[in-house]
This record gives C-alpha cells, sequence and structure tokens, in this order.
C-alpha cells in the first residue's frame, strides 16, 4: 500500500524530521520505502537508512510517496503519514551555534 | 613562563597537564593485510561491539546534553545513531568483512563514500558530512582503541582523561565536549572557536575553565607541560610560576553561601536558572541565593501529552524545597513554533520568533494548559516553602496581556477557593525581552510585583538579529547601547516603586559586567550555576556609587566599542 503527502516540517527531511522517520520506519515489521512523487519507482529509497532518507534532500512543501509492505504496513504508512504532514520546527535543528535557548535550552544560555 | 592570548569563555581558572586531543591523528589505520589473513568471523565480531560501544556512548551524550544543554541540542545525537545504524552501511561493511577486509578499513571506506555523497553540497547536507565524520571517528576510536594499539596509535578517551589534564585541541566538537568529566579536566583550550560557539557552551555548563580561538600559538604547548588556563581573563599560560598557580587554586569554584552585598552595603540576590530537577542540588551547593529563572519546558518535552496538574506541583515544590529559605521564580510555559513538543500542535509560522509564543499562546490557543499550570503553581504557594514563590509570564509586549494574565490567576484562585483546595497568590512579574516590554517597564510595573529581563531575546528583538544566526552574531550582543539603553529604560521605571528587577541570562552571569549591572540598578541577577560563586565575589568588591558612574559612563556610548572601552573590557568574540 501506498499514499502520497506533503512534507509539512520546516526542517524538510533533514536533521530531526530526518531521524524521527527512520526511527519510526524501523518500529514497524514492515518495509517502508520513500521517495519524491514525481521520481516514480527508481526514485524510492529505504525509510529505515538515514543515509538515504538525508540523501533525498528533500524540502519543506515537496510531495513525496511512502510505499508499505509487510503484515504492519499500514500502522507503519500512518505512522510514517503523520510524522510527514505534522510541522516540526526549524529551531530543532540542533547544531547551529548559540540558538534556541529560548526553550528548554542551556542552563547557562539566558533565557528567555 | 609564556603567556598565549584566546577568548575567555567559562569565567574561571585551572591548572593542569598538558594533553593534545587530536583525533585525526589518533585514527591513523594500519596497513591493509591480504585478505586471506583477515578472520572474517573476528572482524565481524568487533564492528558488531564497536557499534554496541560507540551507541552507548551517543545515548550517553544526548541524554547529558539534554539534561545541562538542552533537547534541542541533543537532537544532534540521534541523527549520529541513526547514521550508527544504517542498515544499508552495516549491509555494505559486513559484505566487504566477509571479502576480507578488516573492520576499521571496511568502515573507513564506507563513511568515506557516504561523506563524500554530501561533501560539497550546501547548508543542510554539508552537516550530514560533520555528522558522517563524526560517526566514522566514534567507530574508529572504537575500533582501534579495542585493538590495543596494534595497528593505531593510542587513542585519547575523553570520558576517561586523567585527573588534572589540561585539554588542548584544534577545536572541540559538541559530542567531545558533553563526553568530559567536569571532575577530571581542569581546563580546556582550543585554537578555533568563539566564545559563543556550542561547544563553549557546554563547556561553561560543565564548569569546565575554558579559552578558545588561540589560535595556532597553541601548537607550541607540548604534551606533559604545565598549563593554566584562565578563561576570565582569556589567556593560557604556559608553565606559570607559583604565585599564578597558588592565585588559579585559589579562584577555584568554592560556594559562598551568605548573601552578598557591594563595599557600601547594597544587597544583590545572586541567583540561578533551573531548567531540570537535576540542577537543584548542584546549583544548591554553588551557593545560589535561589531561583531566578525555572524554566517549566523541561517538563513538556520528549512526552505524548502535557504534564499533568500533580506532577508540575510536585515538580514546584521540589524546587521550593531545595531553596526553602529563598525565592524561586518560575516562568510559565515558553513555547512557539519552534519548539519541538508535536502534542502541542504548534503553529507552522514563517517567523517563529515574531509569531505565536510565549503568553500569547497561554493566553488563547494553551488557555487550558495555562490554567493547569496556574492551579498547580497556586496550590504550590500555599505549601510550606510556598512563600518564596514567584510566577512570571514570557514575551509580554502589552499591557493588556499582563492584565489578563494577572486576572486569569484570580480566576484560578475562585475556582480553587470554591473546590476547597488549599492555594495561595504568589508574586507575579514579567520578563522583559522585548523592545516593547522595557518600552512600557513603568506601566508593567505598576500592575506587577516584579521584572526580570531576559538579555538573550532582549538582544535579539533590540538588533534583528537571529540569536541563532552566526552571521549576524557581532550584532547579537547585548553590550551594544541600545541593548544597554533597553536596560536602563526598565530599571529606571522600576526605581521607587515597589517592585524589583532582576536579570536571568547569559549577561548576568559574566563578572565582568557585575558592576555594570549593579551600577544599572539591577536587585537580583540570576545565572548558570556554575558562575554564581564568581559573581558573588564580584558583588562584594563593588563599590555602588562608583557602579552607578560606570553605568551612567557606558550609557553614554554610542557604539559597541567604546561601551568595551569604559568597561576596560579587550574586544571579546561577540
Amino acid at each position: 500500500m501506498e499514499r502520497t503527502v506533503t512534507v509539512e516540517p520546516e526542517a524538510g527531511l533533514h536533521a530531526r524530521p530526518a531521524s524521527k522517520l527512520v526511527q519510526t520506519a524501523n518500529r514497524f515489521d514492515a518495509d517502508v520505502s520513500i521517495g519524491r512523487a514525481d521520481d516514480g519507482d527508481d526514485g524510492l529509497v529505504r525509510a529505515d537508512s538515514m543515509l538515504s532518507v538525508s540523501g533525498l534532500n528533500v524540502e519543506h512543501g515537496e510531495s513525496v510517496r511512502v510505499v508499505a509492505e509487510g503484515s504492519d504496513a499500514e500502522a507503519a504508512l500512518d505512522a510514517v503519514c503523520d510524522l510527514l504532514t505534522s510541522p516540526v520546527e526549524e529551531g530543532a535543528e540542533g547544531e547551529a551555534a548559540g540558538e534556541s535557548d529560548t526553550d528548554g535550552g542551556g542552563p547557562d544560555a539566558e533565557d528567555a | 613562563m609564556r603567556t598565549l592570548d584566546g577568548v575567555g569563555s567559562t569565567p574561571r581558572s585551572g591548572v593542569g597537564t598538558a594533553r593534545w586531543y587530536r583525533p585525526e591523528a589518533d585514527l591513523t589505520l594500519p596497513d591493509r593485510p591480504a585478505p586471506e589473513s583477515v578472520d572474517v568471523d573476528t572482524e565481524l565480531a568487533r564492528y558488531e561491539s564497536a557499534r554496541d560501544a560507540v551507541r552507548e556512548a551517543l545515548r550517553e551524550a544526548r541524554d547529558r546534553t539534554a539534561e545541562r544543554v538542552g533537547e534541542e541540542e541533543a537532537a544532534v545525537f540521534e541523527a549520529h545513531e541513526g547514521f550508527l545504524d544504517d542498515p544499508t552501511i552495516i549491509e555494505d561493511v559486513e559484505a566487504a568483512i566477509r571479502d576480507g577486509t578488516p573492520a576499521p578499513h571496511a568502515v573507513a571506506d564506507r563513511f568515506g563514500e557516504a561523506v563524500a555523497q554530501f561533501e560539497g553540497m550546501e547548508g543542510r547536507m554539508a552537516e550530514r558530512a560533520d555528522d558522517l565524520r563524526d560517526v566514522r571517528d566514534r567507530l574508529l576510536r572504537a575500533l582501534l582503541g579495542a585493538d590495543g594499539g596494534e595497528g593505531g596509535q593510542a587513542v585519547t578517551d575523553l570520558a576517561a582523561l586523567p585527573d588534572g589534564t589540561v585539554l588542548l585541541a584544534e577545536r572541540l566538537t559538541p559530542s567531545d565536549t558533553a563526553t568530559l568529566d567536569p571532575d577530571a579536566v581542569a581546563g580546556i583550550a582550543t585554537i578555533e572557536g568563539g566564545r559563543t560557539s556550542h561547544a563553549a557552551i557546554i563547556a561553561r555548563s560543565l564548569a569546565i575553565p575554558a579559552v578558545v580561538g588561540v589560535g595556532a600559538e597553541l601548537d607550541s604547548v607540548a604534551d606533559g607541560e604545565t598549563v593554566l588556563v584562565d578563561g576570565e581573563a582569556g589567556k593560557v599560560v604556559v608553565d606559570p610560576d607559583e604565585d599564578l598557580r597558588a592565585a588559579a587554586r585559589e579562584a577555584g569554584p568554592e560556594a559562598i553561601r551568605d548573601r552578598v552585598e557591594t563595599i557600601d552595603g547594597r544587597s544583590v540576590e545572586v541567583a540561578t536558572n533551573v531548567g531540570g530537577e537535576a540542577e537543584l542540588a548542584p546549583a544548591a551547593e554553588r551557593g545560589a541565593d535561589g531561583i531566578g529563572l525555572f524554566r517549566t519546558e523541561f517538563l513538556f518535552v520528549d512526552r505524548e501529552a502535557p504534564p499533568t496538574e500533580d506532577e508540575q506541583y510536585e515538580a514546584v515544590t521540589a524546587a521550593l524545597s531545595a531553596f526553602s529559605d529563598d525565592r524561586v521564580v518560575v516562568r510559565t510555559l515558553d513555547v512557539g513554533g519552534d519548539k519541538p513538543v508535536p502534542y502541542l500542535d504548534l503553529p507552522d509560522e514563517p517567523n517563529p520568533f515574531l509569531g505565536r509564543r510565549g503568553i500569547r499562546l497561554s493566553l488563547d490557543e494553551h488557555a487550558d494548559l495555562f490554567e493547569t499550570q496556574l492551579r498547580a503553581l497556586l496550590r504550590a504557594a500555599a505549601t510550606e516553602d510556598g512563600d518564596g514563590l514567584a510566577v512570571m509570564f514570557p514575551l509580554v509586549t502589552r499591557v493588556e496581556e499582563v492584565e489578563r494574565a494577572v486576572a486569569r490567576v484570580e480566576a484560578v484562585a475562585d475556582d480553587l477557593t470554591s473546590e476547597g483546595v488549599d492555594h495561595a497568590v504568589p508574586e507575579l512579574g514579567a520578563m522583559v525581552e522585548t523592545p516593547a516590554a522595557a518600552f512600557l517597564a513603568d506601566a508593567l510595573a505598576e500592575r506587577l510585583d516584579f521584572l526580570s529581563v531576559g538579555t538573550n531575546d532582549l538582544a535579539q528583538y533590540v538588533m534583528a538579529a537571529d540569536r541563532g544566526n552566526d552571521a549576524v552574531a557581532d550584532y547579537h550582543d547585548p553590550l551594544h547601547p541600545a541593548v544597554l539603553r533597553a536596560l536602563d529604560r526598565t530599571t529606571a521605571a522600576v526605581e521607587g516603586t515597589d517592585a524589583w528587577v532582576g536579570m536571568c541570562g547569559e549577561m548576568a552571569g559574566d563578572p565582568a559586567l557585575t558592576e555594570l549591572l549593579v551600577g544599572l540598578g539591577f536587585d537580583e541577577l540570576s545565572m548558570s550555576a556554575v558562575t554564581v560563586p564568581d559573581v558573588k565575589r564580584r558583588v562584594r568588591e563593588v563599590d555602588a556609587d562608583a557602579a552607578r558612574s560606570l553605568a551612567a559612563d557606558a550609557l553614554a556610548c554610542e557604539t559597541r566599542s567604546e561601551v568595551l572601552d569604559v568597561l576596560g573590557l579587550d574586544d571579546r568574540a561577540a
């Protein structure tokens, strides 16, 4: 089974959204693959591979196709598509310097 | 004795034995043996146990960073784990081993290809190359270390450095830094890096003296030399004389338990910022006079649903009992569209720092969460240690917001009364993080018990410079005259009223700025626990009158460099 959805996370399929996707794909007894909607079957890569998912370089707003097979295919598809269609924020890109302490941030970084 | 100049990062000194950390040099691979001489089963097992060790280290680094720095900074380690356990990489590495390649070479080859795939690309894709290198190096270190140094050189295990080590490196990654044992590492000095780099921030939160950006001269220091790292002056002294060593030892992290006042008797509360329960005991040990910023966000992240009223009550009462004689200022939920809290259904906004966040959400979209939080807080205020409780609202820009928030508090108090639940109304305050709040400080102070300035955000909004964007890092500095004048506007508005004014922010924890802040009229300074002893010591040296005239001179400045001149500070990495 398969579904086509628009990628909502502002960070696209990078950093945190990418690792969440891979973690989710790994959680189910199903083979999940993902690719750009326009790229056809040749564009599909394994959704349980961080390397493959990052390599797609999918940005916010792009349309992607998710294919799942196996006993948990439906649940896997639901979970993955849920993730792809929930806006997760840019600030979650952990590496950039000093940012983002507004939130739960550094003990030292002030705040707020 | 010779002295190298850098940029002071953690304002503290330490003396120890120099030890270079050169991850690249450590990772020289032995020569490739003939394929038929490779024991495939041994190499496969070696690869698997190296992955186990690295996975464990990544999870530790993740948890440690989440606790000490923040969830967002910790997320990078999850991505690293994704690459470590990537099934396509594992399949390829195992296939190469079966073809007679030793595990380290198979790992280096496969990760080399993966790095090449991302290298030379822009932005986020280039960051993936860095991630892959980081994971590869960790794996190689685990593999070569396990080999007993037979082929590779001795490997530096950052988590197990001998006591009294001064770690020298070209640069440290955030993951390197989070791995360090603060009890063993007497100091850090790096060739590259700035005061606001991620690694520097983590070093400060671990209380490790650090000087960054020393430059290539640091190469002249040899392993085994005695080195003093003076994080306050931004100097690295090689082979320091006995006086300097003694001074460094004296300036150690000894806590001052008592409250402090200036030479002429003005009392200044030196409090701490807390972002998790694990930080309470260490903060108390360092002599903090209470909590000036208790972030409640940690209660909301990494879970599927918001915390219950009882959970929040427990967390707040735990903070109150850790500081039973002191004030504990709790900030109500401060989130916005840049925060990873999926169940909060935060809006997807093009510019979340100028969007729905802080008190704006609490008064409308998140009114239910706000009510639950206020119920927990009002109940906590009625407990034995509850009279020290104070509650502040984030990102206030309008007087009406304060009026509505106070009305919410009163409504919750009425509800609790009619339910027969014990409660009390704590002190109420607003954060001053926006130019709007600074301009309206008099009107806010009239309606509240206190104001507390969040300097990182205030600098961001006054200077129109994203605090997360390195390209505008030189704008994002609280020592710009415009920011100082916003601080002055705030403190002047409170002077002569019953309200008090504090500051919670990185600026508050910098002992080099204590005199200025006392002069500006702050009653309370709240900071990372690590700097509490240094700032307390500094307050005792300040003369309040002299401080006032210093502040007046700084406020008269028109540029940041004039401000630095007035304060007698070298131009630090902004």
